[in-house]
C-alpha cells in the first residue's frame, strides 16, 4: 500500500507512483515503446518533447479565426479558397510545423469547403480519422468512432439530425470522405444577426462542430455540448506518466 | 520555417501521366482487394465527376509498405448519393472523395 | 463493384463478421467466393456499413494517449516509418477482433510496437523484458 510522504522543509506532498492495480496495460506498453525507441536512438527525448509542445499548442481557435477572417475580408476568402495551406499562414498557422515538412499525419494539402445557402458540407474519414489538426486540434472521440464513419456517408441527414441539424431537402448535403492526403474544413455560411460584428465576436460562434459540418453557427451558440468521458490519468495530472521533460 | 527534406524522400522513375481534368466523367475501378487499400468498397464500379486535381504522391498501397513507386496525380471525385446507395432518398445530395490516377478510368 | 447487389451482399457478410471470443473449431476446405472477398476486405473500410444511432461523446485525453500520438509521429518524423504504414498496421493488420475491440490509441501503440519488432529495431524478447521491467517499477512496496 502506497503512502504519501513529506519532503523536509517543504511540507509539500508528491503523488505516489501508481500501483500495479492503477497502471494500465496501455500505459505500460507506451512507456516500454518510448523508452526502447530512445535507447535505440530512433528518436530523442528532446524530439518527443518538441512534438508534444506542438501537439499541446493546437486547438480549434485557429480554425475559428480563419472563418471569421474569411467572413469579413472577401479578398482573404478568395485566397483561402484558392490555396488553403498558404492562406493559413496569414493567421499564423504554418502547415509545415513542427518538422519543416508538415506533421507526418496531416501533410500540407489543406482545402476549405465553402458552404452556400443551398450547399452544406460535412466531413468524415471513413477509413481512419484524418482531421485538419493544425486548424482544429485533436479530433473528437465520436469522429474517430466506427459508428460515425459507417453511417455519415450513407445516412448523412439522419446523422446530422442526431446532432440537432436538420436541413431542408432543397439544400444539397455534400459529404467529404477525407480518405487521402487532403485535409478539409467547412467554411460555414455567415449567419444573419451578425452584421457589424468584430472578428472576435464572429470567431466565438464558429465552434469545432461547425467546422466539421455537424452544426451551423448562430448568434448565442458558443459551445459544442456533448457528454465528456473523464480520463483515468488525464494529460498533466500524473507526473509519473508524463514523458521526459 | 525552413522546409527540410522529408525522411525517405520518394524516388520516382518519372511521374505517371495525369489522365483527367476537372469535369471529366470517371469510373472507380474495382481492382482486387487484399491487405490494404484506400479505395472504398462503396465507390468501386461507380461513376462520378472530377471535382478537383489535388497533388501528386505515391499511391497508398505502395507507401503503406514503404515501396518506392511513381508519383501519381490525385483527384477529388464527386458522386451523386443516389448512384452510391440504392435507397438514397434525395436527388440533390452528393459525396466526394479522393483517388489516385490508377484507380480511375474514363466513364 | 459494378453490381449494387454484390455490394449489398458484401455488406451482409462483413456486417456478420463480429469479434469472436470463442468459436467451435470449423475446418473449411472451401469457401464461397463472396465469403473469400469478405475475408480479404480491409477492415478499416467501413463506410456504408449499417450501424445504430448512439450517444456520441467526447473524451478527456489520457497522458499515455498523448504520449502515444507523439511517439508515433516522432517515429515517422525520424524516418522509422510513415503515417500510411501506421494506418495500414493499426487499422488493418491487426484483424477485426482487435480492430473493433481495442481502444483507438491502443491500436496506435500496438502498431508501433509491432513495427519495431517487424523491422528488427528491437527484438520481441527485448520488448517483453522491457514491459516486465516497467510493470515491476509500479509494484506496491
Amino acid at each position: 500500500m502506497q503512502t504519501t510522504h513529506q519532503h523536509a522543509g517543504g511540507g509539500h506532498e508528491h503523488k505516489a507512483a501508481p500501483t500495479v492495480e492503477e497502471i494500465t496495460d496501455f500505459e505500460v506498453l507506451e512507456i516500454a515503446v518510448r523508452e526502447l525507441a530512445i535507447e535505440h536512438g530512433l528518436f530523442t527525448a528532446e524530439d518527443h518533447r518538441r512534438f508534444t509542445e506542438w501537439a499541446e499548442s493546437i486547438g480549434p481557435a485557429a480554425g475559428s479565426r480563419l472563418v471569421a477572417k474569411a467572413w469579413t475580408d472577401p479578398a482573404f476568402k478568395a485566397r483561402l479558397l484558392a490555396d488553403g495551406t498558404a492562406a493559413c499562414k496569414e493567421i499564423g498557422i504554418d502547415w509545415a510545423e513542427p518538422t519543416g515538412f508538415g506533421t507526418p499525419s496531416d501533410y500540407m494539402n489543406f482545402r476549405v469547403l465553402e458552404d452556400t445557402p443551398t450547399l452544406h458540407h460535412v466531413i468524415v474519414c471513413t477509413l481512419c480519422s484524418c482531421y485538419p489538426r493544425p486548424l482544429l486540434g485533436m479530433s473528437p472521440e465520436w469522429y474517430r468512432s466506427t459508428n460515425y464513419r459507417r453511417r455519415l456517408v450513407r445516412w448523412p441527414r439522419e446523422v446530422l439530425a442526431e446532432f440537432g441539424l436538420i436541413l431542408p431537402p432543397e439544400v444539397e448535403i455534400r459529404v467529404e470522405d477525407s480518405n487521402q492526403k487532403c485535409r478539409f474544413m467547412v467554411l460555414p455560411v455567415r449567419p444573419s444577426g451578425t452584421e457589424n460584428w468584430t472578428e472576435e465576436q464572429l470567431a466565438a460562434i464558429v465552434t469545432r462542430d461547425c467546422m466539421i459540418g455537424v452544426a451551423l453557427p448562430r448568434p448565442g451558440r458558443t459551445a459544442d455540448v456533448h457528454p465528456v468521458h473523464k480520463a483515468r490519468h488525464p494529460v498533466h495530472s500524473s507526473p509519473s506518466m508524463r514523458a521526459a521533460e | 520555417m525552413k522546409r527540410t527534406k522529408a525522411p525517405h524522400a520518394r524516388k520516382s522513375a518519372g511521374n505517371a501521366p495525369a489522365r483527367f481534368k476537372v469535369g471529366d466523367r470517371v469510373r472507380v475501378k474495382d481492382l482486387p482487394n487484399m491487405f490494404y487499400s484506400r479505395t472504398q468498397m462503396y465507390a468501386r464500379g461507380v461513376s462520378g465527376t472530377i471535382a478537383a486535381c489535388t497533388y501528386q504522391d505515391l499511391i497508398p498501397e505502395d507507401e503503406a509498405f514503404n515501396q518506392e513507386g511513381r508519383l501519381e496525380q490525385y483527384y477529388i471525385v464527386r458522386f451523386r448519393q443516389k448512384d452510391l446507395w440504392e435507397e438514397y432518398p434525395s436527388e440533390k445530395d452528393t459525396l466526394q472523395t479522393e483517388f489516385p490516377d490508377r484507380w480511375l478510368e474514363p466513364a | 463493384m459494378s453490381q449494387r447487389s454484390e455490394l449489398r451482399q458484401q455488406y451482409e457478410i462483413i456486417g456478420s463478421l463480429q469479434p469472436a471470443i470463442h468459436t467451435p473449431q470449423n475446418w473449411n476446405y472451401e469457401i464461397p467466393s463472396a465469403l473469400y472477398r469478405a475475408y480479404m476486405h480491409p477492415p478499416h473500410d467501413v463506410g456504408g456499413q449499417r450501424d445504430v444511432p448512439v450517444h456520441y461523446e467526447e473524451k478527456e485525453e489520457e497522458q499515455w494517449e498523448l504520449n502515444t500520438y507523439v511517439t508515433c509521429e516522432v517515429l515517422a518524423w525520424r524516418g522509422v516509418w510513415n503515417a500510411e504504414e501506421r494506418r495500414r498496421r493499426a487499422d488493418n493488420d491487426l484483424g477485426y477482433t482487435l480492430y473493433l475491440g481495442m481502444p483507438y490509441y491502443g491500436r496506435w501503440i500496438w502498431a508501433a510496437a509491432r513495427m519495431l519488432v517487424d523491422k528488427n529495431h528491437i527484438s520481441l524478447t527485448e520488448l517483453l523484458e522491457k514491459i516486465a521491467e516497467v510493470k515491476s517499477r509500479y509494484e506496491a512496496h
